[in-house]
């Protein structure tokens, strides 16, 4: 009775044109109710795929009366549907190999399931039922703001997390600024209210599917056949304030944490914030070498503080910077001379530095790229006009521009986040931005 | 074994047809609505899967719930009746957590056939 149903037979020979690696004219293909379907077929002779299904409705689409709802949305992945109970779903998993896994970001929830390609029909059906069919049952509600709270308040332990989510507050305010996370104080309290924000979010504007080791044409194919052709392309009524870097700051008060955490961000455009991170430099490349050549390691790593380049591409916005961590009587030293170098170093930086973040930055794209989830995050990037900064072409053309984009980006004024002892830590208007 | 037996005369329509008009009475006779109750605040809850059900009842089903017993203990500790303005009317005797308890019967059910499944391999 509860054999899986007969696979379709996906692994046979597909379409004549396939593609083997993400590049920008990686083929999107668009479904009768305009759903957006990306795929790799990426090497023939591997058993593995994965299906995703993204809904382009994550955090910066909240407003004051919804806030967190993203957070529960993503939670409610792979619960009970009209179809099959969550026990079924993840029992079915189990029997076939597969791997599923729910991921929000700042733009989109993405449910992935990775599986072997025979399985990859049943599971486009499975991914059509959470967007159309979920319950969203009163009594998994439960269980789902448990398992919420807990990843809230694991990510507000973290300092490092805290710091990011905060960056994001202070350069974005609303829209993209939402905390990724769900507050305690969040008015999300049923699972009805998930359900509300579910039924604006599932529009088939803001729906991809995307998948590697299967080919497009196929994967649209499946994607008509399963419950998410039921949609109507109805207008959405989601909408987030277009991303404006406000700029400001942003002190979080925390005694009991031994180390404080400060971080500088600087807007960008989307696709240079990769290089720009790579340009500020951090990890050795070569092993065991604790300095490396890049002037701000190299000074982190005399002077024994941490420091953690990071940086984010949006749609509409980039952002670029670094979080220096230290025991707080070292925080404002340690502040004050990185932020000297960036202006002196960083902002004017030579040829050979340059070139060396340029190809860091390749270096990096490439290795994302040929791993399943960077394949993922890129082919969602390409189908929902996320486009900037997931191609290698993209990352090539901001290293083009890389050095006069360091003037302009580094001289800037940045937005500050700390998180620790705030008596310790110096405000930002006295670093000489 | 019983079961399907049982669903198949009840969906008979010959024996609904000569049912159908007796159900009422019987109802009526059986005494509960005069108590204020529903039919389903009368099922047996001390298994585990009607425990879940209740469980699952959203607030203002559990709040008439909880209060419909206790005046129906309160009537039957004073052998009293409600007056009949305020006796259950059939269209308030409906199945509100039957569904429920089919919900999780079914759940129950699904979880035993994964439990205790075999594989074959596939040639």
């Amino acid at each position: 009775m509860f054999h899986a149903k007969p696979l379709g037979k996906l692994a046979a020979p597909l379409s004549a044109r396939a593609y083997a690696s993400v590049s920008g004219s990686a083929p999107v293909i668009s479904t009768a109710n305009s759903i957006k379907v990306a795929a790799l077929s990426g090497a023939t002779d591997s058993p593995l795929a994965s299906v995703s299904l993204v809904i382009n409705a994550g955090s910066r689409y909240e407003t004051g009366e919804n806030a967190g709802a993203a957070h529960f949305l993503k939670a409610f992945g792979f619960r009970n549907t009209q179809t099959r109970t969550s026990f079924r779903t993840i029992r079915e998993a189990e029997l076939n190999g597969a791997t599923l896994t729910a991921e929000a970001t700042r733009e989109n929830i993405t449910f992935t399931v990775q599986c072997f390609k025979e399985a990859v029909p049943y599971f486009v059906e499975v991914l059509g039922d959470i967007a159309v069919a979920t319950k969203f049952t009163e009594h998994e509600f439960k269980d789902v703001a448990r398992l919420v709270a807990f990843e809230s308040l694991g990510a507000r332990s973290d300092s490092s997390a805290r710091v990011l989510d905060g960056v994001h507050q202070a350069a974005f305010r609303g829209g993209l600024g939402n905390s990724l996370y769900a507050l305690e104080s969040s008015p999300i309290t049923s699972g009805d209210a998930v359900r509300r924000y579910a039924e604006t979010a599932v529009a088939p504007g803001r729906l991809a599917v995307v998948a590697t080791g299967v080919d497009a044409q196929e994967l649209a194919n499946l994607v008509s056949s399963s419950r998410l052709a039921s949609l109507t392309s109805s207008a959405s009524t989601l909408s987030s304030p277009s991303a404006t870097f406000t700029g400001g700051v942003q002190q979080i008060y925390e005694s009991a944490a031994p180390i404080s955490h400060y971080a500088l961000a600087f807007a960008s455009g989307s696709a240079s914030a990769k290089p720009l991170a790579a340009l500020l430099g951090a990890q050795s490349r070569v092993k065991w070498s604790t300095t490396g050549v890049a002037p701000l390691s190299k000074l982190a790593a005399t002077e024994g503080f941490g420091i953690s380049p990071f940086s984010f591409s949006y749609s509409d916005a980039g952002l670029v910077g670094l979080v220096v961590s230290a025991p707080r009587s070292q925080i404002k030293g340690a502040v004050e001379k990185i932020a000297g170098a960036i202006q002196r170093d960083i902002a004017s930086a030579g040829a050979e530095a340059v070139q060396r973040a340029a190809a860091a930055a390749r270096v990096d794209m490439a290795e994302s790229l040929a791993t399943q989830q960077g394949q993922i995050r890129a082919l969602t990037g390409l189908a929902l006009g996320q486009k900037s900064g997931v191609t290698l072409e993209s990352v090539d053309d901001a290293a083009a521009k890389l050095s006069a984009e360091a003037a302009k980006v580094f001289k800037s004024k940045p937005v500050a986040v700390s998180v620790g002892l705030s008596q310790d830590t110096p405000y930002v208007d006295t670093l000489g931005f | 074994m019983l079961e399907p037996i049982a669903r198949a005369v009840q969906n008979n329509g010959v024996f609904r047809a000569i049912c159908r008009p007796l159900a009422n009475t019987w109802v009526n006779l059986s005494g509960y609505r005069r108590l204020g109750l529903r039919y389903d605040d009368l099922l047996r809850e001390e298994t585990p899967i009607i425990q879940e059900a209740i469980a699952r009842l959203n607030r203002d089903e559990t709040d008439g719930r909880v209060y419909r017993h206790k005046r129906a203990f309160q009537l039957s500790l004073s052998h009293q009746e409600l007056p009949s303005s305020q006796w259950t009317k059939p269209q308030d005797d409906y199945k509100y957590l039957q569904p429920l308890i089919e919900e999780v019967r079914l759940e129950q059910e699904e979880r035993d056939a994964f439990n205790s499944m075999t594989t074959t391999v596939r040639k």
